[in-house]
């Protein structure tokens, strides 16, 4: 784990509390605390449900070691078990597509968009090991299995000083359960469309071995919300996913841990591609692995230092295999191996300063059949060292400063500093404030894709080391008829890079009443486009990737929660975002592009027609109505709300405007039901997307209204 | 052979008589009016093949600017048009297209702004299969293909400037690719992006007095 897992250690009774409290064995709770420690912590915490759980949660992944959620000086937002598992959730898509301030993007997989920034840079973590085997920048979150997660916490801002590259709109860190107090959970869920997840977890807790089993199956039939299509817009789907973590204390002062994790996916894919004008239906499987293998060694010189080694390793594969109507195979293959060792040493100086610093080494490769050779993996190495500071001068203020160097083989380094703050002014107001820069590394296909879309007009695309050499091949052989100017540009690809900042005012009272009120921005540059470099004799494009883009993203989120009476909670969220590609902005404020009338003619665009980037809604909000009773009953209905955004160009300029064509807005509303008995038995029933809500076109992971059940038995530890 | 003579004479006769006229017409200046033309028909689909491609006949469509009117194909030796379409090219009636004193160029700017042609433009003439007075491709002449949704917009801002097959000067802007002059939404049918395409609105000022202004 990339966190302390000493840290953990010693917060393992406190996290032992939040998570029984989590499955709400109120009775089994009870005992717990007259053991644990933290006691006077944990009695609070049970006299206020939620509320105050929220301050006193604690949080890894803002500072890569354990501090309350209220001394955490960046923006986070965290999601209990308990809240997974009350709105039904399966897949990791299920819980975040309910979260202020994400929204889910389509294509290539379900993938999340964090402060308008696109799925390529956002950072997903399983135990602070990151997730890899993205397509075309996008990691399907599909894949990640909710039913042995404890926790998940989002990070919003710049994080590259601690996490490297990816981190550049956030972090989401995904936190399994390696010390479940149950020994045994077996869960099913079944609903519309034959959709059916399975699971068993179990658990072995002692004083020197904690381990965890979990076994997940699902599988749907997908859906069809295309009118007079046969083809689904969700096409049936198996998955597996195994996850074992064991822990083994040698002393007080050391021990080991080991994870694997394995998913294995096989979707039947029914692709038609129209090509001029032609339509090739294709059908067959694609089959996804991930394996995932850390182990970890702790040592605590001290109470106040202690250091881990970290080691981990794992490995995407994606392979789709396709048969054309006429009987023509065609194949696709991505392999992803990261591979990486870490030290993190945590060294409390004195009361008021602690600190960590830590270095590592990455060696990962990807083979792929759209580079120039399948066979040879294309590889990079990564050094890396980071520290990070946090002093606390007076009570009220704690200050932050880190800093990270990534020294990569393959394409320019990467620096990022952060600095963050926090001040609390008296007892229910809190002000934070972030200032970070964030990355994001070329990623392979920008680097060595070697693709040549014969069918399509023979169009080429190659990656910034491959063009050159390739172009120059072509030029030999006559091949090529134009150059561009772009082809002068191309060179060594750096990487992206953003400069994010966030000020934040949190008011708390009476364990009631919540409220943040966040704003942020974004300045991103260096964004590497796909940019015409050439082109054939024949009038094909050949394309390449540049550092061009320069873009913002900037907004305010609102968070609020409010204890209505010890039953009911209600919680409301608002994100309002901009964005803008700044080259286009100084285009249109020079008076160059233009866009259409209602008579289809031409006239200067202004900049109140300018919506700025596509797939951004400029208003998102959600509202979320909680009930529980002492007897185990819980109810919920939940509305989600996103307004347009733009899709397409279709005036004619290449700017999106309000003469472009938009995704209407929609809500959504979903509700859960259930009990959860004495004897470890629960029942659950729910329904998502009530209004029938469809676009087929832009909405395709969306189906009508769905219903499921779920049953949920857990034997309890009579300990 | 004697029949192309024929229509290259009566070619001849309405060009020179034209020609005469505008001469007169120069003394008043009439103020030169923008007229829309609507769903020119260029090398449409007619049909599938058994593998589902569509099938066209593979013809250009003439058409003469002066008299705002299709001219058969059987014209196309002549100097009766001044440009024809065949899908997402045109080419005007010059160069390597024809026998007239054809030419082009694309101008960026709004239509109505363009009063005058630049004196320092250069028209260019067709040199096929190499190049087109108006470029052919996505992005380099007069419209944009997103190959996402399949659909062909013409750029906005764009005025293809024309030397007509008797060297007078014309300016069009092209509206829209799709039969009813709106282009399609992304959402249309792939059926409809089929059948409706290649149908071209755009609007066009004519300047009969040999001047380049509008």
């Amino acid at each position: 784990m990339r966190f302390s897992q000493l840290s953990i250690q010693i917060l393992d009774s406190l996290l032992y509390s939040i998570h029984l409290c989590g499955v709400k064995k109120r009775r089994l709770f009870f005992y717990f605390i007259l053991l644990s420690p933290m006691s006077v912590v944990a009695q609070t915490r049970m006299a206020n449900d939620t509320l105050q759980m929220l301050g006193d949660s604690v949080v890894i992944t803002a500072n890569r070691y354990a501090r309350k959620l209220s001394n955490v000086t960046v923006p986070v937002s965290i999601i209990n078990a308990k809240q997974i598992q009350e709105i039904g959730a399966i897949r990791l898509t299920d819980v975040l597509k309910e979260q202020p301030g994400l929204t889910m993007t389509s294509g290539f997989g379900a993938g999340v968009q964090l402060q308008g920034l696109n799925p390529d840079y956002t950072i997903i973590l399983i135990n602070g090991e990151p997730l890899v085997g993205r397509t075309a920048g996008v990691l399907d979150l599909n894949r990640i299995a909710l039913g042995n997660i404890k926790k998940i916490e989002i990070v919003k801002g710049p994080s590259s000083s601690l996490y490297g590259s990816e981190a550049m709109a956030g972090v989401i860190n995904i936190i399994t359960d390696a010390a479940n107090a149950m020994p045994l959970q077996a869960t099913f869920r079944y609903g519309t469309y034959q959709t059916m997840d399975a699971g068993v977890n179990h658990s072995i807790v002692n004083k020197s071995i904690s381990y965890q089993g979990y076994y997940n199956y699902f599988s749907t039939d997908g859906f069809s919300i295309r009118p007079n299509s046969t083809s689904r817009t969700t096409t049936p789907i198996t998955r597996y996913t195994i996850n074992q973590q064991l822990k083994y204390n040698f002393s007080d002062h050391t021990n080991i841990s080991l994870s694997i994790r394995a998913t294995d996916e096989k979707v039947k894919s029914e692709i038609s591609v129209v090509n001029g004008g032609a339509t090739i239906s294709s059908y067959g499987y694609e089959h996804n692995t991930d394996q995932n293998f850390n182990a970890s060694l702790n040592h605590k010189f001290s109470n106040k230092l202690k250091t881990s080694f970290r080691g981990y390793l794992t490995e995407y594969n994606g392979r789709q295999d396709l048969l054309t109507v006429a009987g023509v195979p065609y194949y696709d293959l991505l392999n992803h191996l990261f591979q990486r060792i870490e030290n993190q040493t945590d060294w409390n100086i004195s009361q008021q300063t602690n600190l960590i610093f830590g270095a590592g080494t990455i060696l990962e490769g990807v083979k792929s059949n759209r580079y120039d050779s399948e066979q040879i993996r294309k590889t990079n190495s990564i050094g890396y060292g980071f520290s990070q500071i946090e002093l606390n001068p007076t009570k009220n203020l704690i200050v932050i400063g880190g800093i990270r160097f990534d020294k990569n083989e393959a394409f320019a380094s990467a620096f990022s500093p952060k600095i963050s703050a926090s001040y609390k002014i008296n007892e229910n107001n809190k002000l934070k404030f972030s200032i970070g820069q964030g990355f994001k590394a070329p990623d392979f296909r920008q680097i060595y894709l070697d693709f040549t879309n014969a069918a399509a007009g023979g169009y080429s695309v190659f990656g910034s080391d491959q063009a050159q050499k390739v172009i120059a091949q072509l030029m030999n052989a006559g091949q090529v008829g134009t150059l561009y100017n772009t082809y002068y540009q191309l060179n060594t690809l750096k990487p992206e890079y953003s400069n994010g900042m966030h000020f934040s005012w949190d008011y708390e009272s009476s364990n009631k009443t919540f409220l943040s009120i966040q704003l942020f921005r974004n300045d991103i540059n260096n964004l590497i486009q796909v940019q015409q470099v050439a082109a054939y004799v024949t009038g094909a494009q050949i394309f390449s990737y540049l550092n061009v883009g320069r873009a913002f993203t900037q907004g305010v989120e609102v968070e609020s929660k409010y204890q209505l009476n010890p039953n009911i909670m209600l919680s409301g969220g608002y994100q309002f975002l901009l964005s803008g590609d700044k080259d286009q902005i100084a285009q249109i404020k020079a008076g160059k592009v233009y866009t259409r009338d209602a008579n289809g003619y031409s006239r200067l665009l202004s900049l109140s027609d300018y919506v700025g980037l596509s797939n951004i809604s400029k208003h998102r909000a959600q509202f979320k109505c909680n009930y529980h009773d002492q007897k185990g009953f819980f109810a919920n209905i939940r509305f989600i709300y996103r307004s347009r955004w733009a899709v397409n160009n279709t005036n004619g300029n290449e700017v999106f405007d309000n003469g472009d064509e938009f995704a209407k807005g929609y809500i959504s509303v979903n509700s859960s039901i259930g009990k959860e008995y004495k004897n470890g038995l629960s029942i659950q029933l729910g329904t998502d997307n009530i209004g029938n809500y469809v676009d087929a076109v832009n909405l395709p992971n969306l189906p009508g209204s769905t219903f499921y059940g779920i049953l949920k038995y857990q034997l309890l530890n009579k300990k | 052979m004697k029949k192309s003579i024929q229509n290259l004479a009566v070619g001849l006769i309405c060009s020179v008589s034209i020609l005469a006229c505008s001469k007169s017409d120069t003394s008043t200046l009439m103020p030169v009016t923008a007229v829309r033309v609507n769903d020119i028909p260029s090398d449409t689909i007619v049909g599938l093949s058994a593998q589902g491609a569509p099938l066209t006949n593979g013809k250009y469509t003439f058409y003469s600017i002066e008299k705002n009117a299709i001219v058969p194909n059987a014209d196309s030796a002549s100097t009766k048009w001044d440009i024809a379409f065949m899908s997402t090219r045109i080419i005007t009636n010059g160069g390597t297209s024809g026998i007239g004193q054809g030419g082009a160029f694309v101008f960026t700017g709004l239509f109505d702004a363009l009063t005058t042609i630049p004196a320092d433009s250069v028209f260019k003439t067709d040199n096929a299969p190499a190049s087109y007075a108006i470029p052919t491709g996505s992005g380099k002449g007069w419209y944009n293909y997103d190959g996402l949704t399949n659909l062909i917009t013409p750029l906005a801002g764009r005025v293809l400037v024309i030397r007509t097959a008797s060297g007078k000067y014309a300016k069009i802007e092209i509206i829209s690719y799709y039969k009813g002059g709106v282009t399609l939404p992304a959402t249309a049918s792939d059926m409809d992006k089929l059948t409706k395409q290649r149908y071209y609105t755009f609007r066009v000022a004519y300047q009969p007095n040999g001047t380049k202004t509008f």
